[in-house]
């Protein structure tokens, strides 16, 4: 799971200027950190939707996305 | 008694006529019909035209589904039959998107539709059978271009909603009004225009819409309300306003930023093709568009829309502008890049539309070196247009708008910095704007407003022209006239004789980080850029013809010298991308540079300065390899067998941490810091605080954040701990090193200081495992020197910089851009710093400060996170930086030696620095670049005439003496 969130969904999040990390996994609750454009996105919820989506079709698993934000200093109010 | 603020609570009219303003927008469009059989595929572009699909099969897509994927871009087809009640009518494409989508229709480009648009018109695309058959590649932006704009912003994100594609036609009356309410509004809105002709609006335009009934089953009064602002508002001209302004329609693409480099490609063919269709409808726009690079990608992949656009540009109405292949960034290339971004582009415009440009389009570059003007000059370019240094300047008001610009060797170029942003909409608040702030409104003409979308491209709309279509009937703004970017140029500046002229640098009081963020692009930079010298030369001396693949090397190098990629400021994907493109580019520079039996000297002047040279069996080590030190004494422009000298005799003494040398007695801190550096030659000492010493600095310029450094920076340090001591690790009969590794609790820093036998300089080495946040590495260097200047290599000549902070200009330049040496220096002797590939540098009385590297987060969260290695070079010198031949001891730090069975046969050109050494564009000669890069004047006789080329190498004279003037770049032709 962890290379799974690093090597092929974080590429893709990138490329939007965000930014998401492995944090944990635990029974089917995946934390996932996110940072850079992410962390500040209004609809967050849409792309870890998405995120639980693919993890479905190419690991077949099902997994409830928890979003944690780190936004960066100076927009961190 | 209590003070009590009145509030009004009930509507005011001004409200109650935007209420009633929003209602009128939904009745633009007049009949709408979905399309409901659209298909979708998800994809995410991994190359300029290369995609990587989720699916196999396009699926339905319906309204309120949800479309697009991080990064991703979506293919939309439709086949539609074009229903009866619509059929004869003027039809429009209808799709509102957070999306970037460029339409097909029936096999052709119809237009395009992003944040800034929503809707193209149809009709001409429809078929004989009333089908259309669409096809959409979309490119979606989680974040938008422009976050001053609210509807943007309320947009962003990865995964959007579908709103429906529609057919549909326009009630052109409603938009007519439409237009003229917001034009109007934003006046009534905005404090710069008249309060009584605002006030007049505000009632007005309230009557204007007690025209329309609202309640009805179809809106009625539309007419008569445009009756009645023509009658009552365009019609009075009580209240007068001021000024002139060009409007020049543009729109700023940067190539990578927040999107990588191949998604530019469409992103530039959307731009195109919008553009294009308001040509088609609005016969007088003119719209600008800069960066060569851009028009070939388009050439190549889209040929049908190349083939408009040329059309276009015969007419008059598509205008190429900037002479530049990309807009680059201008402090830290070197002088060959920038007039290969020259010759480049230039070159494109004339392959594709038969002309040059003579103009330099840099609406958004970083500041500019002093070197510019000579190179813009020399390469067909008079106008010289950038908007940052009024705009964003921290400090100080650039006092000029219209101006002329002064290049270091007293080059000449015609110089616009237009007073407001280059990303405006055309509204009148925006252009009153420009013009009160415009300073040179009694000399410079005209005014310079650029309008449209940026800066993922996108450019005009059609509300920005029917707006400027209205523009003169409104008393209260100034005379505005559209026209094209070089007939502005001419018009106002061209042989104005009022101009006032600024002779310096451009800089830039802001992004002062670029200059450091992302250490390792910047780095390969420096060594890639010395790599197509000894490339070329070599080809001309072998007699290979390589011009073709040098050219297509040289052009994705200086793509990544593109204003957001070489300073630093894009995401993480744009940074592995330049990385990736450096090591290919390098490599196969390597591959043409080859190898050969003997060492060569590519430089045109004696080799003498000590130079390390690759062996594996060498006894000293540099950035990790075996090698050896050697001074090797090799004759401009020959060949030579270098061989190690054996010196075995006792030529340094260390006792504890003071090491004596022929040079100097040192001693050094625990933390590689020198507290004397006693010179036995000079019989002074150089230090005067600290010296040689690693400050961390808590570096946190907040939203700019890889862009900025603030002029607090120093006021809070991080402790460095010393985890290893300073002490000796190798040592040779050229040189010993002394090693010490300090740390942080995330980061490890090993430095290198080496001594030599036999130089002057003191190398340091580090080799950096960095995992800092907000963190700006200095090296500083207090020196016993008094000075009020330093003095900064600009890779053609130097710059005077002062030292002191006496005034806010002064204040504003903490942090400078220079490139292969600094100094700083009394007329006795001084101190020079020499390095292998930093820019960023700060002087403060006698203190130098080196920026090495940063560490922010935005845009790229991991920027600059892992392995770093880099050099400087202490020298410490009698004299000044030009007596003491400092840049000739920085091109050799900077130029390896290279193996190659070569023979010159061409004269030295001494005292020139012998820039580049190339096959012409047409092949008909060897064309030679010379720099004066001291100061000096004079002449140099040949044995026969050679031609004298401008830097687009035309033919432009015959000599058999060169006469040079300070710092003069000339070309030649042998």
């Amino acid at each position: 799971m962890e290379k799974y969130i690093n090597n092929i969904l974080a590429p893709k999040l990138q490329g939007d200027g965000g930014w998401v990390e492995f944090v944990s996994l635990e029974n089917s609750e995946l934390t996932l950190l996110f940072r850079g454009e992410c962390s500040k996105c209004l609809i967050l919820h849409r792309c870890t939707e998405w995120i639980e989506q693919e993890i479905k079709r190419d690991l077949k698993k099902i997994v409830k996305v928890t979003a944690v934000r780190k936004k960066p200093y100076f927009q961190d109010v | 008694m209590a003070h009590i603020k009145v509030v009004r609570r009930s509507m005011r009219p001004e409200e109650w006529t935007d209420l009633r303003f929003g209602w009128l927008k939904r009745h633009i469009y007049g009949e709408k019909w979905e399309i409901e059989n659209l298909l979708i595929r998800d994809a995410r572009q991994v190359d300029e035209m290369q995609f990587e699909y989720y699916s196999d099969d396009y699926r339905p897509l319906k309204r309120g589904d949800m479309y697009f994927t991080p990064d991703g871009t979506a293919f939309i087809k439709a086949e539609v039959k074009i229903p009866e009640e619509l059929k004869g009518k003027e039809l429009w494409f209808s799709l509102k998107t957070a999306a970037e989508i460029c339409v097909k229709v029936n096999g052709k480009y119809i237009g395009g539709v992003d944040p800034n648009r929503e809707r193209m018109l149809l009709s001409p695309y429809i078929d004989v059978n009333d089908t259309l058959h669409f096809e959409m590649m979309g490119y979606n932006r989680s974040k938008p271009d422009d976050e001053r704009n609210p509807e943007s912003l309320s947009v962003r994100g990865c995964r959007q909603i579908f709103e429906g594609a529609y057919i549909c036609t326009i009630n052109d009356d409603v938009q007519s009004l439409v237009y003229d309410f917001e034009l109007l509004l934003d006046i009534a809105k905005s404090e710069l225009f008249n309060e009584d002709y605002r006030s007049f609006l505000n009632k007005e335009l309230n009557n204007a819409m007690n025209c329309i009934d609202f309640e009805g089953d179809e809106l009625t009064g539309v007419k008569e309300a445009k009756q009645y602002i023509e009658d009552v508002i365009y019609s009075n001209d009580t209240y007068k306003g001021s000024g002139d302004v060009a409007l020049v329609a543009h729109s700023h693409l940067d190539i990578a930023y927040y999107w990588r480099r191949i998604h530019s490609v469409q992103k530039n063919l959307r731009t195109v093709l919008i553009q294009l269709r308001l040509m088609d409808r609005y016969p007088e726009f003119k719209y600008a568009h800069t960066q060569p690079y851009t028009y070939e990608t388009l050439e190549k992949y889209y040929p049908e829309v190349f083939e408009e656009l040329k059309e276009k540009v015969k007419n008059g109405q598509f205008e190429p502008v900037g002479a530049m292949y990309v807009e680059p960034d201008c402090n830290v290339p070197n002088a060959e890049s920038l007039i290969r971004q020259c010759l480049y582009g230039q070159k494109t415009y004339e392959k594709f539309f038969g002309k040059r440009v003579n103009n330099a389009w840099l609406p958004d570059v970083f500041g500019n070196s002093w070197i510019l003007p000579q190179i813009l000059k020399k390469s067909g370019v008079d106008y010289f247009v950038s908007n940052k240094m009024s705009t964003w300047n921290d400090t100080n008001r650039f006092p000029h708008n219209n101006f002329i610009w002064r290049g270091i060797d007293g080059s000449d170029v015609y110089a616009c910095v237009p007073p407001t942003h280059f990303i405006t909409w055309n509204m009148p608040s925006q252009i009153q704007e420009n013009w009160e702030a415009y300073i040179d409104k009694d000399s410079g003409g005209q005014t310079l407003n650029m309008f449209g979308y940026g800066d993922g491209g996108s450019g005009c709309t059609e509300e920005m022209i029917e707006l400027m279509r209205r523009f003169d009937k409104i008393s209260v703004m100034p005379k505005c006239t559209h026209t094209s970017g070089a007939e502005f140029l001419e018009k106002n500046l061209k042989d104005n004789k009022n101009l006032q002229v600024w002779d310096g640098e451009l800089y830039l009081e802001m992004h002062r980080g670029t200059f450091t963020t992302k250490s390792n692009i910047k780095r390969a930079n420096r060594r890639i850029e010395e790599k197509f010298r000894t490339a070329e030369m070599l080809c001309v001396m072998r007699g290979e013809d390589k011009t073709e693949e040098i050219t297509e090397l040289y052009k994705k190098f200086l793509v990544n010298q593109f204003h957001d990629i070489l300073p630093g400021s894009h995401i993480h994907p744009v940074y592995e991308d330049a990385m990736k493109d450096y090591s290919e580019v390098e490599k196969a520079l390597d591959e043409i540079i080859g190898t050969g039996s003997k060492y060569f000297n590519t430089l045109n002047f004696n080799r003498d300065a000590l130079t390390f040279v690759k062996n594996k069996k060498g006894t000293a080590t540099r950035y990790g390899e075996k090698g050896n030190w050697i001074i090797p004494n090799m004759k401009p422009l020959s060949s030579a067998n270098l061989r190690k000298t054996d010196f075995s005799g006792e030529w340094f003494e260390v006792r504890t941490n003071v090491i004596e040398t022929p040079f100097y007695i040192a001693k050094l801190n625990s933390d590689g810091s020198m507290e004397s550096l006693y010179d036995k030659e000079l019989g002074r000492e150089w230090v005067k605080g600290d010296f040689n010493k690693l400050k961390l600095y808590v570096d946190c310029p907040g939203n700019y954040d890889a862009w900025d450094i603030l002029p607090n920076y120093r006021e809070k340090q991080v402790e460095l701990e010393v985890k290893s001591p300073v002490k000796v690790s190798e040592s040779d009969g050229e040189s010993v090193t002394f090693t010490v590794i300090l740390a942080t609790e995330k980061s490890e820093w090993e430095m290198n200081i080496r001594f030599f036998r036999r130089s002057r300089g003191i190398e340091v080495e580090s080799n950096v495992n960095w995992n800092e946040k907000h963190k700006l590495a200095k090296m500083e260097f207090d020196c016993n020197i008094l000075t009020r200047k330093a003095v900064c290599d600009t890779s053609a000549g130097y710059i005077e910089r002062e030292t002191h902070r006496n005034t806010t200009w002064q204040q504003a330049r903490f942090e400078t851009c220079h490139h292969k040496w600094c100094d700083m220096s009394e007329s006795g002797g001084g101190i020079a710093l020499i390095n292998d590939g930093k820019y960023g540098v700060g002087f403060l009385d006698n203190s130098m400060s080196l920026s090495l590297l940063r560490a922010t987060e935005r845009p790229d969260v991991t920027s600059d996170i892992g392995e770093h290695s880099f050099c400087y070079m202490i020298v410490p010198h009698e004299s000044d930086a030009v007596n003491a031949g400092i840049n000739k001891l920085a091109i050799q730090y900077n130029t390896p030696l290279v193996k190659s069975d070569c023979q010159w046969n061409m004269p030295t050109f001494e005292p020139l620095y012998l820039q580049a050494v190339k096959k012409s564009e047409d092949g008909t000669m060897t064309v030679i670049r010379l720099s004066e890069q001291d100061g000096k004047r004079g002449k140099i006789k040949l044995s026969q005439k050679v031609k004298l080329l401008n830097m687009l190498e035309d033919i432009e004279g015959e000599t058999d003496t060169i006469e040079y003037t300070p710092f003069e770049i000339l070309t030649i032709g042998v």
